[in-house]
Order: structure tokens, then sequence, then C-alpha cells
């Protein structure tokens, strides 16, 4: 049972509950001032009956030419309020929002380890569509795969043909 | 010709300054400033090449070359950009943002038309939030550049007048630029020219603002509106259709709405109101059927069963119809059944998910106390778990944690007698064992234990047993219990957030710190979170150990303080309409959040107290510290409680728990807390100020160029600080306020108010105003002032010495209970103590110094019939201050040096010697705890001995 609606500015004092995740980042506040300015309507939290911020995602639509999509930045759900369905709700805005803006495909990256997320990107639709090296820095880096839908404007499903090779990230033309 | 030239000194000159660049981007302010110097000497005009120098002496901290530097770039008007961008930079560092607004406007004055300065300059009023300027430049802009973004640009900044501007508050004149800001997107309109969904978001905006709610309908729900903003939220719809009283459309919208999507609360919500409000309308004498509630009620039971897959969506609407309808004084048992049935069916269907807690919680203030505890028990019976029963699967113990939990919100445990809870206490340690050893295994690191609610329910009981009996044992069982789960269950972060705050309650600094770093709180977190450690660490008992986090807390805050308000550029560069009031609220909240306020005044305070250098080290650190005592710069009225309070989780009885009184209470007193301690600082500051008149630094800082202190300037500011000092602690004892209440767990910690007006603060800083002031002037009362303040010093010392026997008398019966509250006060007297020190080494120095030049001065305006004491005779009664201060404080390390570290409660071997755990691990855990109280212990002695150290040698000379 969710209250959809943008997020603002103002939630940022109050994700805590979300944000203490460890697999939650927390960014300055330029990185969500940058998404909230530039692409409003790809920011969108849940929010629970009782005011409690039950998770939120964070997206963009950027791109030339058939390449031009929507790309999940961050999907978090709160611990408390996990197996609802709640990441698919989220996930499925973000993909109505980006068909309204006539994009091709929807995108994210995951990191190789993160099992249940790749699951449920799988269960929603999403194909591995190439492996991105070493793309998540740390103590060890970590691979990630990008992931993939097509929306109906693509209608012959070009963008989600994978990729064998694994590529690097300076090799991605990212636009 | 003359263009290639200048197209080749541009690419020459910028190589020739990219090394200054560079340094200054790496923080090598030195170096940039020579680099500059060098390009100087060959190029003395160069403009740019002046700004960066003025740059790197600003971040050198040479204000005052910086300052002129600067001016005489900017008196030249530059035009060209690298070195705009320079000077703007350094405003902008300086907070002297319309000096950026001139420097654009001069530029803009040189090159009419310019598009890139016209947007800089538009900008520059953006920062100062001139609305007015911001419309001129904007048309401006679109007159040399037709773009649609500096149309608007030109709207929004029309319709800020309208509402935000000076003007907002007088309505006729709200109206006109309200509607002509209409008129604007109007005619754009008709000329076929609005482009993009920001801009039809604007329009539509503008004509809600002006209640012209039909004609925001008709556009939102028309083609134009259609192709440009496809994804315009429907509750823009909802909002409209409720202004305009159309609830039959609202209410027939919703219907579809929800058909399609069946979990969505906020429609539910907007549903159940149009329902209502057609009961409503329906005229009494009307002979056809009126609407009746059954209809909603038939179409939430439609959804209910004809959903293949339960969603909570219908079954919570439901409970909300009841609710209403009971409000309403309606019969809603009649029409949707009886409300416990509802509830224990929503139970079974949903209490194996940890949400259904906040679900049901809800509906519970809806209903009386004693339908609260049956229902309560209804749902522990339905959940199947008894003291002789254990759960069968994770399911089921979900369910038995949502019926615990929701039991203690009805006030279930309240009523136990101390014998039940603790009983109580031991099979929910019991539970989390079974469960953790049964369906706790094979977690990844990144989960928290299914079990682990029931150690948190244990923990807040056994708060309450400690609570009723006035005694640590239990809640030190608790926090040990609590550091197991989290052994188990590592990113658990409610186990580390109620493990610091037992850490805090202890006095114990180092598990403290521990489970804050654990947390890893960072960036906006410092603020929402911060009440949790931070703002906890003034008078803990540390002084230098807890700058540390002062300096990451306030790094994040000064960063933000810089770019809040590139933000709002931002929106402006994206042309989002949409989010610029927020952006301009957000940043406001940010700027005055009292964190940030409370954490630099505290910071100071600690700096001061900490001085360990020499003389001249230490006044020049004060001097860097900038604080102007004559100048109040809070802004008291605007200070914002930027908390996160509902981050600790909590099942505290709802009828006794109010988050929201809390919060109030607790922030009207954290604001006198920084009353007392900004006071406290400009106070002292003025002290010092008195003796060593600040200049240079200061000065050259301030935007008031008009105003050059007087000599009797100094002495004014102390007396008039000194009456706001004692006005401020009879009016606190005026108003009487309670400590927070400590009902709970989560209940806040109490504010440092009491201990403030408890301890002899207010006398001990009065009394040393007027030492300070007799000092100064030789006054014959000198040696009577002197003598009153010593005994101050020795009321100070004793309450420190005595305290801390205080304290190790309790460690015979409880040695944690109070700790806290001793530590509080021991560092309360040596931070008085220290600052008393500071104060005594720098009049003793400037005594000194007066003395030796024999500098006799005759005291102006003096017209009493007494001689003023002389300089020797004051040099020597200093003297013998601080012969007697360093007794004082030798006393009160002789007693820190005894100060024994907490015992900790009953036998460690038989701790939790009934939990099923492994005796190793047991003992490994105990260990762990008790490690980190004595570590803290010893840690705090070290320090605070070493304070002390120096200040002996701060006075001992």
């Amino acid at each position: 049972m969710t209250t959809l609606r943008p997020f603002t500015c103002d939630d940022l004092f109050k994700y805590n509950n979300v944000n203490f995740d460890p697999l939650t980042e927390t960014y300055g506040l330029s990185f969500y001032t940058q998404y909230l300015a530039k692409w409003p309507e790809y920011f969108q939290l849940a929010e629970s009956p009782s005011g409690h911020i039950m998770g939120y995602i964070m997206g963009k639509v950027e791109g030339h030419m058939d390449n031009w999509h929507g790309h999940v930045t961050a999907l978090t759900v709160s611990p408390d309020y996990r197996r609802l369905g709640l990441a698919g709700l989220l996930m499925n805005f973000l993909e109505d929002i980006s068909e309204k803006k006539r994009a091709y495909f929807v995108d994210l990256f995951v990191r190789k380890s993160n099992k249940v997320a790749i699951n449920m990107y799988t269960n929603l639709g999403y194909i591995i569509y190439r492996t991105i090296l070493e793309y998540y820095s740390g103590d060890q880096d970590e691979d990630a795969y990008d992931m993939r839908k097509a929306l109906s404007r693509d209608v012959n499903k070009k963008s989600v043909i994978p990729y064998t090779q694994p590529v690097r990230l300076e090799d991605i033309d990212m636009n | 010709m003359a263009h290639q030239q200048q197209a080749m000194d541009t690419a020459l000159f910028e190589r020739r300054l990219r090394p200054v660049y560079d340094n200054l981007e790496v923080g090598n302010n030195r170096k940039a400033l020579q680099e500059s110097e060098k390009l100087l000497r060959k190029h003395p005009n160069l403009l740019c090449a002046r700004a960066l120098k003025g740059l790197s002496l600003l971040r050198l901290g040479r204000y005052e070359e910086s300052h002129s530097c600067l001016q005489s770039v900017a008196e030249e008007k530059p035009v060209d950009d690298s070195t705009l961008q320079v000077l703007s930079f350094c405003y902008r560092e300086m907070e002297q943002l319309d000096k950026i607004v001139e420097l654009y406007q001069h530029a803009v004055k040189l090159n009419p038309g310019n598009e890139e300065l016209l947007a800089h300059l538009f900008v520059s009023h953006v920062r100062v939030e001139d609305y007015k300027a911001q419309q001129a430049v904007a048309l401006q802009l679109y007159k040399a550049q037709p773009k649609n973004a500096y149309y608007f640009w030109s709207v929004i900044s029309v319709v800020f007048q309208g509402i935000r501007g000076p003007e907002s508050c007088i309505p006729e004149k709200r109206n006109l630029y309200l509607a002509l800001a209409q008129r604007m997107v109007d005619k754009h309109i008709k000329e076929g020219k609005l482009e993009t969904e920001q801009e039809a978001f604007l329009y539509l905006h503008i004509l809600k603002l002006q209640n012209k709610y039909q004609d925001a309908w008709e556009f939102l729900t028309g083609e134009l509106c259609a192709k440009l903003y496809p994804g315009a939220p429907v509750s823009m719809k909802f909002e409209l259709l409720k202004k305009l009283g159309n609830w039959l459309e609202l209410n027939k919208l919703l219907q579809e709405l929800l058909d399609a999507d069946r979990d969505r609360w906020d429609y539910y919500k907007e549903y159940l109101q149009s329902c209502f409000e057609l009961l409503k309308q329906q005229p009494p004498e009307q002979q056809e059927p009126a609407y009746s509630l059954k209809t909603c009620h038939d179409f939430l039971l439609q959804i209910i069963k004809s959903s293949t897959r339960k969603t909570r969506g219908p079954y919570l609407a439901r409970l909300e119809l009841h609710q209403r309808m009971r409000a309403h004084q309606l019969p809603a048992e009649e029409l949707v059944g009886d409300f416990d049935e509802l509830v224990i069916e929503y139970f079974h269907l949903f209490g194996d998910k940890s949400c259904c807690t906040h679900d049901i919680a809800l509906f519970l203030p809806s209903i009386s106390m004693e339908q609260r505890q049956s229902l309560a028990s209804k749902l522990l019976a339905e959940s199947g778990v008894s003291s002789s029963s254990l759960p069968q699967n994770k399911e089921h113990m979900q369910k038995h944690i949502c019926a615990l939990q929701i039991s203690r919100m009805c006030g279930a445990h309240i009523e136990l007698s101390t014998d039940h809870l603790i009983a109580f206490y031991t099979a929910l340690k019991l539970h989390y064992e079974h469960g953790h050893s049964t369906f706790g295994k094979e977690l990844l690191s990144t989960e928290m234990g299914p079990s682990d609610p029931y150690a948190l329910l244990a923990a807040n009981v056994m708060y309450d047993v400690s609570k009723r009996e006035s005694k640590s044992d239990y809640l030190f069982e608790a926090l040990c219990l609590l550091q197991y789960v989290l052994r188990n269950s590592t990113s658990n972060f409610h186990v580390k957030l109620l493990s610091l705050k037992i850490y805090h309650m202890f006095g114990c600094m180092v598990g403290a710190q521990e489970m804050y770093d654990y947390l890893d709180i960072k960036q906006i977190q410092l603020d929402s979170m911060g009440y949790v450690h931070c703002n906890l660490l003034p008078l803990s008992g540390r002084f230098s150990g807890v700058r540390n986090c002062y300096d990451t807390t306030l790094k994040f805050f000064t960063n933000s303080y810089k770019e809040r308000l590139e933000y709002i550029s931002l929106t402006y560069r994206f042309c989002t309409f949409s989010k610029m009031e927020e952006f301009m609220n957000f940043k406001e909240r940010l700027t005055n959040s009292l964190m940030y306020v409370a954490c630099s005044v505290e910071a100071q305070l600690c700096d001061i107290v900490c001085f360990y250098g020499s003389i001249q080290q230490n006044l020049s650190a004060y001097v860097a510290m900038s604080i102007e005592p004559a100048d109040d710069r809070i802004s008291w009225n605007e200070l914002s409680d930027n908390r996160d309070l509902q981050a600790i989780i909590r099942w505290d009885p709802l009828h006794v728990d109010d988050t929201e009184a809390e919060r109030k209470e607790s922030f009207e007193q954290e604001i006198e807390v920084l009353q007392i301690r900004s006071l406290l600082l400009r106070l002292f500051a003025s002290f010092i100020d008195l003796y060593h008149a600040p200049q240079g630094a200061k000065v050259a800082m301030s935007n008031d160029k008009t105003r050059t202190p007087t000599p009797g300037d100094d002495i004014a500011t102390v007396e008039l600080l000194r009456t706001s000092w004692t006005g401020l602690f009879q009016r606190l004892r005026l108003m009487n306020y309670k400590p927070l209440s400590q009902n709970f767990l989560v209940n806040l910690l109490p504010t440092r108010l009491h201990l403030l007006l408890k301890l002899p603060y207010e006398s001990f800083f009065d009394d040393l105003a007027q030492l300070v002031m007799d000092l100064y002037s030789g006054a014959s009362q000198l040696a009577l002032q002197c003598k009153k303040v010593s005994e101050n010093v020795v009321s100070v010392m004793e309450l420190c010495v005595q305290t801390i026997t205080e304290s190790n008398e309790w460690n015979g019966m409880d040695g944690l209970w109070k700790r806290r509250e001793h530590q509080q006060k021991v560092a309360a007297s040596l931070e008085i103590l220290s600052l008393y020190a500071f104060l005594l080494s720098v009049l003793n120095d400037k005594l000194q110094c007066s003395a030796k030049t024999k500098a006799k001065k005759k005291t102006s305006g003096d017209n009493k019939t007494q001689e003023p004491i002389s300089e020797k005779e004051r040099s020597q009664m200093l003297q013998e201050l601080m012969r007697q201060l360093k007794h004082k404080l030798e006393a009160c390390d002789a007693a820190i040096r005894i100060w024994k570290p907490p015992t900790l409660p009953r036998e460690l071997s038989s701790f939790m010697a009934d939990m099923s755990l492994k005796p190793e691990v047991e003992a490994t855990l105990i260990g762990d705890v008790s490690a980190t109280f004595k570590e803290s212990h010893e840690l705090m002695i070290t320090e605070l001995r070493n304070l002390l150290k120096d200040k002996i040698r701060m006075v001992g000379k």
C-alpha cells in the first residue's frame, strides 16, 4: 500500500531509515540536487500510509537518436518494506515516464554479485546486455552488468541484442 | 589581424595562467601566489593574474591584501570571462554577493546585448534573490537571443515578485504580478511558442496561484498539455477536482485508477474523501436514493474479490472506511463489520510482513484503551505462539513479532509487574536465539536477522525495568544482548542506534563513537542524524577527542553553504520551475540548521578550552576564529529543526508517546542551550578583545566599512553582554522548563539546559566580567573582585572534586546509573576553569607588556576622586590569581587521578547465563563490552589530565 510522489529536497532529511541500508549509497548534496533540477520527474518516492519513506527511485533520460533511453541510477527499498513488490512498482513508474518521453529502452547497472537484484530485474523483463569490467571501484573492484529492457518505441527490439564481449567503462559511449 | 593577435594572446595567457589554477585546485595556495606574482612581473596588467593573486591571498587568510588586490581589479571594470569568473568566485567565498552583481553590471554596460555576460548577471541576481532585477535582465536576454528559456526566466521572476518578493504581502500587488505573469504566458501560447513540460507546469502553477481552477483544469485536460506534458502527475487532477468541488468526477476517476492500480494509498485516500463528500452533498429532501457508502464498500469488496494477488491496499482502505465512518458517527460496524475481526483478518493475511505493525498502528488511536488491549491479546492468541510453543517458520515468527510490537503499542507492557517484565525479557531473548539459530543462518552480510526484532523489543523492555528500579543492571544486560545481535547481523542499523543511545546514557564515549562510526553517517545525515551523537558530545567528558566529529559535521555544512546558491542557479539553467521554490526553501533549512549553528559554537568553545600553545599561538588561533562579540550572527527566529526523529524505530505505547511534542519541547530547549553557549562565547571573547583588540582579519572580512571602533566600544560591549548574560539566566529560570521525559529508551536524552542552569556558569562569568572591567580601569574595588573570583574558582574546583568523590562512591552501588551526569559536571568544571586560565594568561601578557613599556596611560574621562590602582599592583593581583588557579587545577588533577573506572553491574560471569550461548562466545562478548567501558574511562582520564597539565603550564609561568 503505497503513495507515489515526487522526491523533494525535504525528503533528504527524512530518508535515513532507507539509507542506513548497507547497499544504499548516501551521496553528496550536489548529486541529488543535480538530478532534482535536471530530471525532477525521474526521482520518485514511495511513502507508506503512516508517512514513512518506503523507498525511492532516482533516474534520468539521456542519449541521442536510437540511444535515447531512461536510466536507473538508484533504486532502494527500506528493509521494513521488502517483499511487497515495491521495487517493481517504482521500476514501472520509471518505465512509464520513459515511454511518455518516447525513450527506446531503459537500462541500469548492477553489481555482478548482487544476485537478489539481478534476479528481480530479470523478473521485471530486463536482460543482461553486457558486462562492464571493474565498474565499481573499492577495496576490490567489481564488474557490473548493464541490464536493459526495450520500450515500445524500439519496435524491433534492437536495443536489447546482447553484447557478448565485456567492455570497459571508458569504451562506452554513454550517449 | 588584430583579432588573430588577440586570440593568440588569449591562448598564450591561458597557458601561462594554468600553473596558478592548478596550484589553487590542489590547495597549494602559497605556490599559486608565487606563480601569479611571477606572471605579474612580466605582465603587470594582466587582470586575470591579479585576480588570481587576490584569490591566493584570500585562501592564505591574508584578507587585507586580498581585499585591496581584488578591489583594484574590480575598479578596472573587467569584461573578460576568466577575470570575472575569478572575481565572482572570490566574492562568493566572502559572501559579498552584491559585488558580483556590480561586476557584471559594469561588464554588461560595456558589452550591451552580450548573452553570456547577461546570463551571468541574471544568475548574480538569483543569488541575492532580487526578482525585479532578474525580470529586467531576463527580458534583455530574450531580446538579445529569443530563447524560450529566457522568456520564462522573466515569467518566473514576475511570479516570484508576486509570491516571495518584498511586495508579496500586499494582496493587490500579488494579484497584479500573477496576472502579468499569466498574460505573458497566454501571449506565448497564442503565438504557439509553448515548448516544454516545465513551461506547461509553470502555467498551471500561475493559474492555481490565482485560484483559477477551472482554467487550470481546462488547460490540464486540453490538447496542448497532453502533448507537452504527458507525464503530468495525476495528483494534479485530484487537486483541481477537489478545488472545483467536482467530487463525482473525482470519484469516477479514482475508481478507474484503482481498478488498474490496486495498491495505491494516495488513490484510496482521495477516493474515500470523495465518497464522504458525495454523501455530504446529498440534499436531504431529495427523494432518489442518496449516495450511500455502500457503493464505496462494495467497490472495495469487489477489488478484494477480483484480485488474484493479495495486496494490502483494499484491506487497509476498508479499515480506513471503518475509521472514518466512526469519526462521522455513522454505523461502521453495520456496513463494514466488526473492527477487531477486520484487523485480525488483516493480520492473518499480512502479519508475516514487517510493515504490518505500522499498518495496524494507524488505526489504533481511533479505538479506546480497553479495545486496544483486548485487540492486542486477540492478535497474540492468533499468532499461535505461546509460552510453551515456538514459531514453526519465518513467517510464523514474523507474525508473533508483529503481535508483540502491537501489544507494546497498546500499552500492555507498562502494566506488567517488574518480575513479569524480566520474565518477558528472558522469553524475548530465547525467542531471538531460537529464531537466529533456526531461521537466521546463511544470511547475507547485508541482511538483517529475521529474529532481530525480538532483541530490539527486549532492549526496550529492559529499559523500562531499569527506569522503574533506577538501576543500570538491566539496561547493561540489554546492551550486551544488542552487541551480541550485532555480531550475528552486522548490518542491522536499529541495533546500532539503540546501542549508541545506551552507550551515551552510560557516558561511554568510546562505545558511542564505535557505533556512530559503524553507522557510517555522512553528508546530509550529519545534519538529520547529528542528534544521536554529535549533539551529545559537548560536556560529555571529552574535549579534544570530540573535535573530529565536530569537524566532519562542520565540513559538510560549510561545503553545502558554499554550494547552496549554485543549486538554485541549476534550476534556472534547466528551467525546472517546479523545483525552484523547493530549492530556495531547502537552502534556508540547511543554512539555518540548529545543528550547524550549535556545532560551530561548540567547536569554537572547545577550541578555546583546549588551547595549549604559547600565548602568541593561542591568540592568533583565537583571532582566526573571528568571533565578533558585539555582533549576534545567529538568526534566532529562522533556526530550523532538521532532525529525523523517525529514524529510530519504536513501539512505545501510543497513548504516552508523542514524538511531535517531544520534538517541539526538545527543540525549544536546544535553542535555549544555544543561547547560553553562544552568549558565553561572545561574552568571553569580549573579555579577550578588551585587552587584545582585534585588528586586521576581522575588520577586513567584515562587510561594514563605515564603522570604526572607538576606545569605549569594547568596554561597552562587555557591559552589554554581561547584562544579556544575567538577563538570559533570569529569563530561563523563570521559564521553568521541565527536563525531557525519559519514559522510554528511544526518548531523547535530557538537553544540557538544566545542567547549565544548575552549575555556576552564570555567577562565574558575571563576576569575571566585573573583574575584567575593574582590572582594565584599575577600579578601587579590584581587590574585592579578585577575592570574589577566587572564591568562585574554589567552588568550581570543589564541584569537580566532590563530583568525583561521589562518582567513586556510586561505584559501590551502581557504577553506570549516574555516570553520564558525573562526567558532565566534571567536564563543565574543567571547561570553566580552562576558559578562565586562558583569560588570565592573556591579561597577564598584556599587563606585563604595558608594565615593560612603562607607558603609563591616563585613564580618560575618569571623574572618580580615587587614583586608579597602579599597573604594577594590578599585575601583582593577577599573579596571585594565577597562583591560586594553578593550585586549584592541581587539586582537580589529584581528584581525577583517583577517579575509578565504572564498576559494571553484577557478576560478569553470570551474565546471560540462561542464554544458549556458547560459553566462549559469551565470555568474549562481555569481555569486549567491559573493555570498551574501561578504555573509554581511561581515555577520558588521560585527556582531562593532559588538559589540566596544559592549563597549569599556561598559568604557571
